[in-house]
C-alpha cells in the first residue's frame, strides 16, 4: 500500500538504533523460546516416565531434561524481566529522538503557518501523534518479526523429527501470521485512520460549546450544537466499535488457527507414532511446543488493526516537516553599525486578503520610527517582515541595503532585538531567560539589566535571586514583571536593530515613564522601529506614522499616513 | 480488591458508580470469560485423555474420535466465548463513556458561561474527549478481568485437587500467594505508572514549552541548540525514569517466576511420581492422562492473573482521568451554599410576566463568595423597543449586570425579571464560530431559516460584499481548518445571528470594543438596523456613536447606576 510509505522517515528514526531494536528483538525471541522450551520439555518428560513405567524399563535419565525443565523455568523469568526493562529503555530514547527530530522541524518554520493552527490544539496534536509513533516498534515491527523467527525455527526442529508434522505447522501457522498482519491491518485501516481526526473534530466541538456558551445559552441553541456534538460522538464511536468488532474476530480466528494447528500436529504426530516413525514423548513434545510458539501470534490482530492509525500520524508530522522553509542564504558582513530598514513596494495577503500593496517605508540608519494604530491592525506584520519569519508576496525588505530574502535568516536575527507584543518566557530560571539575549552574559551584566529595567530590587527580594524559575509561560511573575524580564532579554542583546512592539505594555504609568527615559538613553546610536497604539505609550522618536485602513475599497488594506 | 474497600477514594467510588448502568454487558463479559475458561479445561482434558489412550493403550485414532471432537468442539466454543467477552466488554467501555460525556456536558451548562470563563477551554476539551477516552479499558478489560483471575484459577485448581491432591498442594502453595501477587502487581504497576506519569507530564511540559515559544527561539538565534536540549532532556528523564523501572518490573517478574517454577516443579514432580521415585502421597496413582492434564493446566492457572497484570495499566489510567472528572463534576463551594439559587430567584420564568423584549430589575444586589458588593441595589425599568448604553470604568459591573439579565449568574438579593422565550441574544467581544459553513453557523439559532433568510440577514449585518466575494457563498467552511474571518467580520457574523434570531432583547457587552475604526463603523452601522427593527437593546459601550444612538444613558459608578446626559456626538458621528 502506498500509504505506508509515509512511515518512511520515521523507520529511518528507528534504523539509528537498530542495535538496541536487534538485541531487544531477541530478548523477545528468548523469552518466547524459554516458554517454548517449559512446556514442551516438559510434556516430553511426562510421557517419556510414563512409558518408562509402563514399560517398566526402569531406567531414564532424569536428571538432563530435569535440569532442563528448570533452566527454562529461570530463563523465561529472566528473558522476560530484562527484555520489558531493555525494551523499555528503547522506547524511551525513541521519545527522545522523536521529539528531537519533530522539534527541529519545527522550528524551521515560519511564523505564519506557527500562527496558523489554534496552538494548544495543534500541541495536543503533535505530542499525541509522537506518543503514537514510538508505539511503532514494539508493536508493529518487533513482534510479528519474532514470531515469524520461532515459528520457522520450531517448523524446523519438528522437521528434524517429523518433516510432515513440520509442514502442517507452516502451512498453517504462516498464513494465520498474514491474516493477523497484513490482513488485521487492511481491515482496519479505513476506520482507524480516520478516527484520529475525529477525535479532533470532537474535542473542536467540545472547545465551541465550552467558549460559546454564553452565546448558546441565551439564543437557546444549546440542543441545536448539541446535536452537532452528538453527530460527531457518534461517528467516533462507531468507528470504535467497529475496531474493536474487527479486533474480536482476529483474535477468534488467531485462536482458531493456533488451537486446530496443535490439534492436527498432534494427529499427524499420532498417525506416525502408531506406524512407528516417531516417539511417543517427541509427538507430545511437538504438539505442546506448537502450543507455545503460537503464543506470538496472540498480539498482533490488536497491534495491526490499529495500523491505519499509526500511519496518520505520521502522516501528519510528516506534513508538517513539508511545511520547512530553508533557512539557507548569505550570511551578513557588515559590522554593528546602525543600520537602515527599507521596506520597497511591499504587498502582504492573508489568503485572499490583501493588507498591504505597495507599502513603502524607509527608516534610515540610527533613526527612530513610531508606527501607531490599533491592535490588530497590522503592525506586527510589519515587524515580521523585517525578521524575515514570512516573505512578501511582492517587494522587498531591505536591511542595510541588503534583501533580507537573500540573507541567511539567523544571521539576520542575530543583528535584531524585537520584544514581540507577547512576552514570551520560558519554564526556566530567571538568568537561563535573560541568557537567550546573550547566552555570554556575566551575573553582574544580567544584574545590572535587571536594575535598568527596575527589577533590581525585585530581583535581589528573591530567596533565589537570578536562579529562581519563572514558572511555565512565565505565570509566577505578574505581567508587567514579564514584560519587562522580555524587554531586558533584548537590551542584553545589544543589536544595531531594535524592534519594540508595545513596550510599556501592562506597566503602571510611574514605571513606564521611567522605562521610558531608559529607553531613550538605551536606543541612541540604533536603528529602531517602536510599535505602538498610541504615542506617549512609546520611547521619543524621529518620525512617526499612523497605520490605518486604506481608501482603495479593499476590505482590510492599510496604509501608513504620516503623522 | 483489598485496597479498594479499605478507603473511600472518591475516584474509585465514582468509577464503581458508573457500572450500574452497563452492569448485563458486564455481567456478559464475566461470563464469557469463564466459559472461555472451562472450554480450555475441557479441551486440556480431552487432549491428555486421546494422548493416554493412544500412547498407553496404543488405541487407534478412530477408537478416540469421540475425544478429538471433543477437542474440536471446545476450541470453537473457547474462540466463539473469548469472542463474546471482548464484544461485551467493549459494550461496557463505549456505554460508559457515551454516559459520562453526557454527564459532562449537561455539568457545564449547569456550571454556566460566567463560571466557565475561569477555565482553560482547551484543557476542558481534552477533559471531556481523552480523559473519557481512557475510561474505556478500565471497563472493557480491567474490571471483567479482575473478577476472571480469583474464579478461574479456582476451578482448576479443584480439578487438579480431584486428580492429585499432592499436585494440587503445588499450585496451591502459589495460590493463597496470589493475594500478594496481586498487591505485589498493584504496587508495582502503580509505581511505574506514577513515575511514567510524572515524567511524561514533566517531559511534554517542557516540550511544549519550547513549542510554544518557538518564535522567539528563532528570533535569539537558538533554534538548533534548543532541538538538542529537547532530546537531552528527555534522555534525562530516561535515566531518571529507568532507576523506577528497574523496581516497578520486578513485581510481576516475581509472578513470572512463580509461574514457570510451578510448572517446572509440576513437571518434575508427576515425572518423578510416575517413576514411582516418589513413595508418599498420591504419587502412586498418578498416570500419563492425569500427569499431562495437570502439566497443561499450570500454566493455564497463572495466566488469567498475568492478563490482568497487562490490564492494570488501564486502571491507573483510568484513575488518573477520573480524578479530574470528579473534581470537575463536584458542585463548587458557592453552589452549595445557594442550591437551586439560580432557578429559584431570578424569576426569568416567574409571574408578572414580562412582554418580550422588557427587563424589570427590583432592587436587585450582586456579591461574590463572602466578598463586597459588586451591584446594587439597582432597579431598572427597560421598555420594549428601548436602546438603553450602560458605560462606566472596566470592573465596574457592566458585564454582571448584563449577565443578571442573561440569566448567567443569579442575584444575591432582589429579583431579574426578563422573558428568555423565544430567545435572548447575545454578543460580545468573542463570537462563536463553529467549525461548519457558513449557513451552519447561522443556523445555529434558527434551524429552519430558509436560505434566503439568512442571506438577508448578512446583508443587515452588512456582509452582502464579503458574501459576494466568496465563491462559495453560504456554503463557505469556517473555523480552524476553513479560511478565517477577521474580527470585524466574525462580529458582524454574530451580528447576523441577532437578526436572524427571534430574540426581542439584545444584550451587547462591549461589542465594538477590539475592532479597527473602519469596521466599527459597519458593526455601529448594523446595530443601527437592528434598533431600527424594534428590537430592546442593552449595550455595554464606551464608544461615544452607540451613546448618541441610544435612547438613555446609564452610568454605573460604585455599583450604582445612574442616568447621564446623552452626550451630543452628532459632529463627530459625522466628521
Amino acid at each position: 500500500m502506498k500509504a505506508l510509505l509515509s512511515l518512511r522517515p520515521w523507520l529511518g528514526v528507528l534504523a539509528e538504533r537498530r542495535g538496541r531494536l536487534l538485541i531487544g528483538a531477541l530478548l523477545m525471541l528468548a523469552t518466547l523460546l524459554s516458554a517454548l522450551g517449559l512446556l514442551s520439555l516438559s510434556g516430553w518428560f511426562i510421557t517419556a516416565t510414563a512409558i518408562a513405567a509402563v514399560s517398566a524399563i526402569g531406567y531414564l535419565d532424569v536428571f538432563t531434561p530435569g535440569s532442563g525443565i528448570r533452566f527454562f523455568a529461570v530463563s523465561r523469568t529472566a528473558s522476560r524481566y530484562l527484555e520489558r526493562l531493555y525494551n523499555h529503555d528503547t522506547i524511551l530514547r525513541l521519545l527522545a529522538d522523536l521529539r528531537g527530530r519533530v522539534f527541529a522541524g519545527l522550528v524551521t518554520l515560519d511564523a505564519r503557518t506557527l500562527a496558523r493552527a489554534r496552538a494548544s490544539q495543534w500541541l495536543h496534536r503533535l505530542t499525541a501523534d509522537i506518543d503514537t509513533l514510538d508505539n511503532l516498534y514494539l508493536r508493529l515491527l518487533a513482534p510479528p518479526l519474532v514470531a515469524l523467527i520461532s515459528v520457522l525455527a520450531f517448523a524446523a526442529f519438528a522437521c528434524a523429527f517429523l518433516p510432515v508434522a513440520g509442514i502442517v505447522l507452516l502451512a498453517i501457522l504462516l498464513p494465520l501470521g498474514v491474516t493477523a498482519t497484513v490482513g488485521c491491518g487492511w481491515w482496519g485501516w479505513r476506520a482507524s485512520h480516520r478516527r484520529i481526526d475525529r477525535q479532533e473534530r470532537l474535542r473542536t466541538r467540545a472547545i465551541e460549546q465550552v467558549e460559546g456558551l454564553a452565546e448558546l445559552t441565551s439564543y437557546r441553541a444549546l440542543e441545536t450544537h448539541r446535536a452537532l456534538w452528538r453527530r460527531e460522538e457518534q461517528a467516533l464511536i462507531d468507528d470504535q466499535r467497529q475496531l474493536g468488532r474487527r479486533t474480536a474476530t482476529g483474535n477468534l480466528v488467531v485462536t482458531l488457527g493456533i488451537q486446530l494447528a496443535t490439534l492436527l500436529v498432534l494427529l499427524v504426530g499420532l498417525e506416525a507414532y502408531r506406524g512407528g516413525q516417531v516417539s511417543g514423548p517427541v509427538m507430545v513434545m511437538l504438539a505442546l511446543g506448537t502450543l507455545a510458539v503460537s503464543e506470538g501470534l496472540g498480539n498482533l490482530p490488536m497491534a495491526f488493526i490499529q495500523l491505519g492509525a499509526t500511519v496518520r500520524a505520521a502522516e501528519r508530522l510528516n506534513g508538517q516537516a513539508e511545511l520547512k522553509t530553508p533557512l539557507a542564504g548569505d550570511r551578513l558582513t557588515s559590522g554593528g553599525a546602525a543600520p537602515s530598514l527599507v521596506y520597497r513596494d511591499v504587498a502582504v495577503s492573508h489568503g485572499a486578503r490583501t493588507v498591504f500593496s505597495d507599502l513603502n517605508l524607509v527608516i534610515g540608519a540610527g533613526r527612530k520610527v513610531a508606527i501607531i494604530g490599533p491592535s490588530g491592525i497590522g503592525k506586527s506584520t510589519l515587524a515580521q517582515l523585517a525578521v524575515s519569519a514570512f516573505d512578501p508576496q511582492a517587494g522587498r525588505v531591505e536591511f542595510a541595503s541588503q534583501d533580507i530574502a537573500r540573507l541567511a535568516p539567523d544571521s539576520l536575527r542575530a543583528r535584531i532585538g524585537y520584544l514581540t507584543q507577547r512576552s514570551e518566557l520560558f519554564h526556566d530560571t530567571l538568568a537561563a531567560n535573560l541568557r537567550m539575549g546573550n547566552p555570554d552574559a556575566s551575573d553582574a551584566e544580567l544584574w545590572a539589566v535587571l536594575a535598568s529595567v527596575e527589577l533590581g530590587a525585585w530581583a535581589r527580594s528573591l530567596p533565589d535571586g537570578l536562579e529562581t524559575w519563572v514558572g511555565e509561560q512565565g505565570r509566577q511573575l505578574s505581567g508587567g514583571q514579564a514584560r519587562r524580564v522580555a524587554l531586558a532579554r533584548v537590551m542584553l542583546r545589544n543589536s544595531p536593530l531594535v524592534i519594540l512592539d508595545e513596550p510599556l505594555s501592562g506597566l503602571d504609568a510611574e514605571t513606564a515613564a521611567s522605562i521610558k527615559s531608559t529607553l531613550d538613553a538605551w536606543l541612541a546610536g540604533r536603528t529602531a522601529l517602536l510599535l505602538g497604539h498610541d504615542r506617549q505609550a512609546l520611547p521619543a522618536c524621529d518620525d512617526c506614522w499612523r497605520l490605518m485602513p486604506a481608501q482603495t475599497g479593499r476590505v482590510g488594506e492599510r496604509c501608513l499616513e504620516k503623522m | 480488591m483489598s485496597a479498594a474497600r479499605r478507603s473511600a477514594n472518591p475516584s474509585r467510588e465514582w468509577l464503581r458508580q458508573q457500572t450500574a448502568a452497563v452492569r448485563p454487558w458486564y455481567r456478559g463479559a464475566v461470563c464469557c470469560g469463564l466459559l472461555v475458561g472451562v472450554a480450555t479445561l475441557v479441551q486440556m482434558g480431552a487432549l491428555a485423555w486421546v494422548v493416554d489412550r493412544v500412547i498407553s493403550d496404543g488405541a487407534s485414532l478412530e477408537t478416540v474420535v469421540g475425544g478429538i471432537s471433543m477437542i474440536v468442539a471446545a476450541i470453537a466454543a473457547r474462540a466463539l466465548a473469548q469472542w463474546g467477552q471482548e464484544v461485551c466488554g467493549q459494550a461496557c467501555g463505549l456505554r460508559v463513556k457515551q454516559q459520562v460525556r453526557a454527564r459532562l456536558l449537561a455539568r457545564l451548562q449547569q456550571l454556566g458561561p460566567v463560571r466557565l470563563a475561569s477555565r482553560h477551554s482547551a484543557g476542558l476539551a481534552s477533559q471531556l474527549v481523552d480523559q473519557v477516552e481512557s475510561l474505556e479499558g478500565y471497563y472493557a478489560r480491567f474490571l471483567p478481568q479482575m473478577v476472571l483471575a480469583a474464579l478461574i484459577p479456582l476451578i482448576y485448581l479443584a480439578v487438579v485437587f480431584w486428580l492429585n491432591w499432592l499436585a494440587a498442594i503445588w499450585l496451591l502453595i502459589a495460590a493463597p500467594l496470589i493475594p500478594l501477587f496481586m498487591a505485589l502487581i498493584g504496587m508495582g504497576a502503580q509505581r511505574l505508572n506514577e513515575a511514567q506519569f510524572q515524567a511524561v507530564t514533566r517531559l511534554s511540559g517542557h516540550f511544549l514549552d519550547r513549542v510554544r515559544g518557538i518564535t522567539t527561539l528563532q528570533l535569539f538565534g537558538l533554534a538548533e541548540r534548543s532541538a538538542e536540549e529537547v532530546s537531552e532532556v528527555a534522555h534525562d528523564y530516561r535515566r531518571r525514569s529507568l532507576k523506577t523501572l528497574r523496581v516497578a518490573f520486578l513485581s510481576s517478574a516475581v509472578l513470572e517466576f512463580f509461574a514457570a517454577v510451578s510448572v517446572a516443579v509440576v513437571a518434575i514432580y508427576i515425572g518423578f511420581g510416575l517413576l514411582g521415585y516418589i513413595q508418599y502421597g498420591p504419587a502412586d496413582q498418578l498416570d500419563l492422562f492425569s500427569g499431562l492434564f495437570i502439566l497443561l493446566l499450570a500454566p493455564e492457572f497463572f495466566q488469567p492473573l498475568r492478563t490482568l497484570s497487562q490490564h492494570y495499566h488501564d486502571r491507573a489510567s483510568a484513575l488518573g482521568a477520573a480524578e479530574g472528572l470528579v473534581a470537575l463534576l463536584e458542585p463548587e463551594a458557592d453552589e452549595k451554599v445557594a442550591p437551586g439559587r439560580i432557578d429559584g430567584e431570578t424569576g426569568l420564568d416567574e409571574t408578572p410576566r414580562q412582554l418580550p423584549g422588557a427587563v424589570a430589575l427590583d432592587a436587585v444586589e450582586l456579591r461574590h463568595r463572602g466578598r463586597e458588593r459588586i451591584l446594587g441595589p439597582v432597579s431598572l425599568k427597560i421598555a420594549p423597543g428601548e436602546v438603553v448604553a450602560l458605560i462606566g470604568p472596566s470592573g465596574s459591573g457592566k458585564s454582571s449586570l448584563l449577565q443578571l439579565i442573561a440569566g448567567f449568574i443569579a442575584p444575591s438579593a432582589g429579583r431579574v425579571r426578563a422573558t428568555p422565550t423565544p430567545a435572548i441574544a447575545w454578543l460580545d467581544q468573542r463570537p462563536l464560530i463553529v467549525q461548519g459553513t457558513l449557513a451552519d453557523n447561522l443556523r445555529l439559532v434558527a434551524p429552519d431559516a430558509s436560505d434566503e433568510a439568512l442571506r438577508d440577514a448578512l446583508q443587515q449585518a452588512g456582509l452582502q460584499a464579503w458574501l459576494a466575494s466568496t465563491p462559495a457563498g453560504l456554503d463557505t467552511s469556517l473555523g480552524e481548518r476553513g479560511f478565517g474571518l477577521s474580527g470585524g467580520e466574525g462580529q458582524r457574523l454574530a451580528l447576523a445571528r441577532v437578526f436572524l434570531s427571534p430574540a426581542k432583547l439584545v444584550l451587547l457587552d462591549e461589542p465594538t470594543a477590539a475592532l479597527d475604526p473602519e469596521t466599527e463603523r459597519e458593526v455601529i452601522a448594523g446595530l443601527t438596523r437592528l434598533a431600527a427593527s424594534g428590537r430592546t437593546l442593552i449595550v455595554a459601550t464606551h464608544h461615544p456613536t452607540i451613546m448618541a444612538m441610544a435612547g438613555r444613558v446609564l452610568a454605573i459608578e460604585a455599583g450604582r447606576l445612574s442616568a447621564v446626559e446623552r452626550p451630543d456626538v452628532s459632529r463627530e458621528a459625522h466628521s
